[in-house]
């Protein structure tokens, strides 16, 4: 259908549309018209992505100059194809509707792992194998000696791609991670390069968050991706940690005992170079002396991304005379590394900011901030005359010299850690800096400034004011939208109490309690009897869901479960648990119906969805809050409570309960399905817990679920299925007045009820959009 | 004694039912039991239609055997035999322990199945009465298509049952009881050997290695329940115990199993990251060490809980549907073996492009689409309410002749002039009055009456018999068009027969019945007449 936002022709590949797709539309409108960033939530299952495409599309069609490109985020593979299917099913409802081929390019890039053709290559299981197989193949100095010794292995694909690769854009039309090798292998191009390189002239790319987030790879892949861009940050409940992981960094022994091979490699290497091309060596130092102007005139001009690694001041200033020559480079390095290894062999716990670091450093060892800060670019370069093959052997010095770039750049929103050991086995030495990133906001900084506007858009951002307060920018919109329903299809329930009256929470105080586990219990096996196909059970963590296995296999409960359901669970072994999810899927799919215990910020809780009949409930045994202990959580917490004035609690408890979102949100994905949500702690009932759940689930706890014994949740749940199963029947009727006066008067009414829920059916007729336009 | 020549496996004499004395015979299909000094038997009951049987407790004072049938009737024996009573009563339960599972698949699941229908649904038990009982046609053409649905649409289905699967919790089921001297004891019955048997392969091999020339059944058993292996939170300590072996073999399928990877690309988390981080970067620490070697006792037991119960639940999925399914399973496998990535490249697209699509799609926002069907159009309501009328010779007029007959009809109209001499009589004048007023002959079919008021609700009832019955009978009849097998003439002669004779033993005494009894209610008459009428189009239509 043709829909009209606010004056913008929408198509829309649906017959119907769901009111709220309809006001996230407009409040999209809203935010492309003012240039700026938006936060907007919206439930699982309502229709976001096809929502965000149809708008931005439309947008961009209509006002090309305005809107060039549309960069589109997602977290995990499977997400960003299902998006690019999306696309495609838009793009093909353009053609059936306006007749012709539109020339989009919309296309998906992912990591080598996924796109390479080559057949030893894409035969190799991780992707790190993959991206230094193929780096040995195609680094440019490789080739470049293959000229003189011919009988070097070739990546016959990238060879075709870049010699006739470049000349011909890659036709118009949608591109999955299929197509693109299915294209590559019909051309002999290499897919991944193929992609790297079309996506600077495609009008729509899906590719993962770390593509724009984490430094190292968005310099290489996105820092030249056109200003006029809209970028979209689909399922960003997370984004500050991702933004927090991509700039921290952790160093163990290991990582310097391999730093310390790095770094005499590199020294024979250089030895090697000095007698037979010391050329080589003195066209770098001369690089070096005039300095990194290059990137600064591309910074300036705004053709590049920034890079929180690199920051602006260094790129006005040539890298400082004491690390210019090689040699004095290396022996720079020796000199950080022996220090950092006589800070590993504290016995003590040891934290301290990044001033107090540098000037620890210049007093023993006498290293200077500003040579510090040119480490990471220094290293690049050297790397690069030294014509290493394999990027991924040297992992562990450049690791140290980005360590040493940051540590000297930010004086503030990070943090270093020393401990000597686990808290947990104190009796082995193990030492282990962290220099942890506590400001989400430096690495995703460079992303608002740069591009015009920037949408973060999930199921669950609830409380939407806190996004835009520890991301640091300014949204000129902030929406949450709730799920219209025919049907209360999902039913939040707040057990607070066993049928003994015991009170259940996963608090640490009551955490060994055989009571509450005793009850836990319980509670899982009258639901086990009474819900039917599969059910998902979190845990606030690994630990404790070993803990409460195990005393439930004592106890007996566990093979009373097992006469109602096959029980799985989630191990910290991705490969064994997706063998389990498989089964319990197929468990759920035959009939047997099956339990899947799993654990909150797992893999599964965030990455796995349970459509209708395999999540047919969902129990969140406790409130999954952080391990508060880790002292990166605290120094965290305080930095947030400095800088942002958000209190220690009210950001542990939103944290846990966006996650208890996440896990209790799998179960719906959509407004056909429905699913128990079981709260199993009676913290749940708090205000200041209840108030952070999204509000498409908050509306539907009322006082009546609040505290909740087993039993009753017991009957609850069995009236909720009951006439859950009934058939869905199908109303029509006239739309509701509310519906109307959002819509302006340009829309043409052919509203209908269906399946009881509100949904517009908005059309232009020709006539009066022909007249609109005119 | 009976002449039987069945051939009769076991005699037990001094066997009491119903307090009364007499000998119980176990034969090849049935067990019976006749009284003393009589040559008949006055029990007897199929194999087939015995559900289980009971003994009493060891200790009680009455040596007893119960016999539970599917009915959900119950016979019980007493074996009064006071010296050998108890050897009399485990050899008949020994006897009947091998002979009841060879019967019970046989049970007679189809007529359960119809005993179920008939009763769930009232209507069809009266058609059965209407047709069937009253032999119309037989009780087999009966159910042909009834039971149909699933079966009848592929005769090979119709044999294949549904293979039953297991328990999940059969290993629970197995209560250890205490047996007061320090020890336990395990019941296993033949149904739980084969569960363990079935979920468990290594276990069977084992047990076919060393049964019997190793050990004894029991002693097998007892060092199952003994191992570790049952005990899963155990931790493995010898390497004596024959059980081992098959741990470290399901350790091995296990590991096959992960390794073989998952079939859909949605929910294997191990290609979800699209670009991990490095190592050592991120704020999370190396995760608290997986290896073994820094593991706790307690943890490493939970952890083979956790393992064991994936295992156990993959293995007890497995076994419910291994049968039949191996040779699509086979062909995956060694594709997905393999290990070429091309290989799984050409695999993998139609899956994942399946279950991509699948999660994509709002169906609810698209148009139903719901299979077309052809609207009927009846241009004439009436003639399908009454049935067809036997076709009469007409001419058919063209529009002038219409035009003209109107003009025709018109003028003489116009020109009408009552001739007032030559009307109707005075007598049948007032006659026709009488029957044109209310309550007269005429105006009783118009006088709105319901047929539920004029005619008696047994009559109904009968009529709406005899209409669904004329309908089963005519569906059954219409299906067998087109006729393009020889069994399908057959049928269609036989059917024709069929409703011959429901229209003789059937629709004509009831037609004659309301004849004679409501003359004047011409209403239920035309009903019955249509079905008449329908049915004799239908011969029409055979010949």
């Amino acid at each position: 259908m043709k829909l009209n936002i606010e004056g913008l022709l929408v198509y829309f590949p649906y017959d119907y549309i769901y009111p709220e797709q309809y006001s996230y539309m407009l409040e999209l409108k809203r935010t492309l018209d003012a240039k700026g960033h938006g936060v907007l939530e919206m439930p699982s299952g309502t229709g976001k992505t096809i929502s965000l495409l149809s708008l931005i599309i439309a947008y961009q069609r209509a006002f090309p100059l305005e809107v060039t490109k549309l960069i589109y985020c997602s977290r995990t593979v499977p997400e960003i194809e299902k998006v690019i299917e999306e696309l495609r099913k838009l793009m093909e409802f353009y053609s059936k509707e306006t007749g012709e081929s539109n020339n989009f390019l919309a296309l998906a890039l992912s990591s080598r792992k996924n796109l390479c053709i080559h057949p030893e290559v894409s035969s190799l299981r991780f992707g790190k194998e993959v991206d230094g197989k193929c780096h040995s193949l195609t680094a440019s100095y490789i080739r470049a000696q293959r000229h003189s010794n011919p009988n070097l292995p070739v990546c016959r694909f990238y060879e075709e791609f870049d010699a006739v690769g470049r000349q011909v854009p890659l036709p118009p039309g949608v591109y999955n991670l299929d197509d693109l090798k299915d294209f590559g292998r019909r051309k002999g191009w290499c897919p991944y390069y193929l992609a790297r390189y079309s996506i600077l002239h495609a009008n729509i790319v899906v590719y993962s968050y770390h593509y724009l987030l984490d430094p190292k790879i968005a310099d290489l892949v996105s820092k030249e991706l056109a200003k006029k861009s809209v970028v979209v940050f689909d399922e960003a409940h997370n984004i500050d940690n991702v933004c927090i992981d991509s700039m921290s960094v952790n160093i163990t022994r290991r990582t310097l005992d391999r730093c310390q091979n790095n770094v005499d490699t590199l020294q024979n290497t250089i030895h090697k170079i000095k007698e037979t091309d010391a050329a080589k060596l003195r066209e770098e130092y001369r690089r070096l002396v005039e300095g990194l102007k290059e990137a600064n005139v591309a910074r300036e001009t705004d053709i590049y991304l920034a890079n929180p690694v690199l920051p602006d001041e260094i790129l006005q200033e040539a890298v400082p005379g004491t690390i210019r020559t090689a040699e004095h480079f290396v022996g720079f390095l020796r000199r950080f590394l022996e220090y950092l290894k006589s800070r590993l062999r504290v016995q003590h716990v040891v934290q301290e900011s990044a001033p107090q670091f540098l000037k620890d450093i210049f007093d023993k060892v006498c290293i200077d901030r500003k040579p510090l800060r040119f480490c990471a670019e220094r290293l690049q370069s050297l790397l690069r005359t030294l014509e290493i093959a394999d990027i991924a052997d040297f992992s562990a010095v450049t690791l140290i010299s980005n360590f040493a770039t940051l540590v000297s750049t930010y004086s503030q929103g990070f943090t270093i850690i020393i401990e000597p050991f686990e808290d947990r086995t104190p009796t082995i030495a193990n030492p282990v800096l962290h220099f942890s990133c506590m400001d989400p906001s430096i690495a995703i900084k460079p992303v608002f400034q740069r591009f015009q506007s920037v949408i973060i858009t999930s199921g669950t951002l609830s409380p939407l004011d806190i996004y835009p307060r520890i991301l640091d920018f300014r949204p000129v919109t902030m929406a949450s939208f709730t799920m219209t329903l025919a049907r209360t299809c999902l039913c939040p329930l707040i057990v607070g109490r066993g049928n003994d009256q015991v009170a259940l929470s996963s608090k640490f105080e009551t955490r060994e309690d055989f009571a509450v586990i005793r009850n836990y219990g319980n509670l899982l096996l009258e639901m086990s009897a009474i819900v039917p196909d599969g059910i998902v059970a979190f845990f606030t963590s690994y630990v404790y869901m070993e803990n409460i296995v195990a005393s439930w296999y004592e106890q007996g409960i566990l093979e009373n479960i097992q006469r109602n359901k096959l029980i799985f669970i989630e191990t910290q072994d991705a490969a064994e648990t997706s063998m389990a999810l498989e089964k319990y899927q197929e468990a759920c799919e035959n009939g047997r119906g099956a339990i899947l215990l799993s654990v909150a910020r797992g893999k599964v809780s965030e990455g796995i969805d349970f459509v209708h009949h395999f999540g047919r409930a969902v129990i969140m045994f406790g409130v999954p809050y952080v391990y508060t202990q880790s002292r990166i959580l605290k120094a965290r917490l305080e930095y947030l409570r400095d800088q942002f004035q958000i209190r220690e609690n009210d950001f542990l408890t939103f944290d846990a309960m966006r996650h208890a979102a996440q896990c209790v949100g799998r179960a719906i994905r959509g407004k056909t399905d429905y699913g128990l949500m079981i709260f199993a702690d009676k913290r749940y009932a708090r205000a200041d817990k209840r108030g952070k759940l999204p509000r498409w689930i908050q509306e539907h706890i009322n006082d009546g679920s609040l505290n909740l014994t087993v039993d009753e949740a017991v009957q609850l749940a069995k009236h909720f299925l009951r006439q859950m199963a009934q058939p869905f029947r199908q109303v029509r009727s006239t739309p509701a007045t509310k519906g109307t006066e959002q819509v302006s008067t340009f829309v043409v009414w052919k509203g209908r009820w269906r399946h009881g829920y509100r949904c517009l059916n908005l059309a232009f007729q020709s006539q009066q959009l022909n007249n609109f336009v005119a | 004694m009976a002449s039987l020549s069945e051939e009769v496996l076991l005699v037990v004499k001094k066997v009491r039912q119903r307090k009364q004395d007499g000998t119980l015979y176990l034969m090849a299909e049935r067990i019976a039991w006749g009284p003393e000094g009589k040559d008949r038997f006055t029990v007897s009951h199929l194999y087939a239609d015995i559900r289980c049987q009971k003994i009493s407790p060891d200790g009680k004072a009455k040596v007893q055997l119960q016999l539970v049938l599917h009915t959900g009737e119950s016979t019980t024996f007493h074996f009064a035999n006071e010296s050998s009573a108890l050897k009399d009563r485990e050899a008949a339960k020994e006897l009947l322990q091998q002979l009841l599972p060879k019967f019970k698949k046989k049970a007679n699941k189809e007529l359960e199945e119809k005993n179920r229908m008939l009763q769930e649904d009232p209507v069809l038990f009266q058609l059965y009465k209407d047709l069937v009982v009253s032999q119309v046609i037989s009780a087999e053409e009966f159910w042909a298509n009834r039971l149909g649905g699933v079966n009848n649409t592929d005769p090979t289905l119709f044999n294949n049952k549904q293979e039953v699967g297991i328990s999940g919790a059969f290993l629970a089921d197995i209560r250890p009881q205490t047996d007061g001297c320090n020890g336990l004891r395990y019941n296993l019955t033949a149904d739980i050997i084969e569960s363990i048997f079935r979920t468990y392969p290594a276990v069977k091999q084992k047990y076919s290695e060393n049964v019997p020339h190793n050990l004894t059944e029991k002693e097998f058993w007892t060092r199952f329940f003994q191992s570790h292996y049952f005990h899963r939170d155990r931790i493995n300590t010898g390497t004596q115990d024959i059980f081992s072996e098959c741990a470290k073999q399901d350790e091995k399928g296990l590991k096959s199993l992960v390794v073989q990877g998952v079939k859909n690309p949605l929910v294997d988390l191990l290609s979800l990251e699209d670009k991990t981080l490095d190592e050592g970067y991120g704020v999370s620490t190396t995760q608290p060490s997986t290896s073994n070697a820094n593991r706790t006792v307690k943890e490493s037991s939970n952890y083979a809980i956790i393992k064991r119960f994936n295992h156990h639940s993959a293995m007890v999925l497995a076994a419910g549907s291994r049968k039949g399914e191996t040779p699509a399973d086979q062909a995956s496998e060694t594709s997905s073996t393999d290990g070429n990535s091309r290989d799984s490249d050409f695999f993998q697209p139609p899956v994942k492009k399946v279950k991509l699509q699948e999660a994509i799609e709002y169906e609810d926002l698209q148009r139903e689409n719901r299979p077309k069907t052809v609207a009927l159009n009846l241009k004439k309501s009436d003639r399908y309410a009454h049935g067809p009328v036997p076709l009469q010779s007409q001419q058919y007029t063209t529009s002038q002749d219409i035009i003209n007959s109107v003009n025709y009809i018109r003028h003489e109209m116009a020109n009408y002039k009552p001739n007032l001499t030559q009307v109707v009589s005075s007598t049948a004048a007032s006659s026709a009055i009488v029957a044109l007023s209310p309550g007269g002959v005429l105006m009783q079919a118009g006088a709105q009456q319901a047929i539920n008021q004029m005619v008696p609700s047994e009559v109904q009832g009968e009529l709406k018999h005899l209409y669904v019955a004329a309908g089963e009978l005519l569906r059954h009849f219409w299906s067998c068009f087109p006729v393009n097998t020889p069994f399908l003439e057959e049928k269609v002669i036989k059917m024709k027969s069929n409703l011959e004779r429901f229209q003789m033993t059937k629709l004509c005494p009831f037609q004659d019945k309301i004849q004679r009894q409501y003359l004047s209610t011409n209403v239920s008459l035309q009903v019955s007449f249509s079905l008449v009428c329908v049915l004799s189009v239908v011969k029409n239509g055979v010949r």
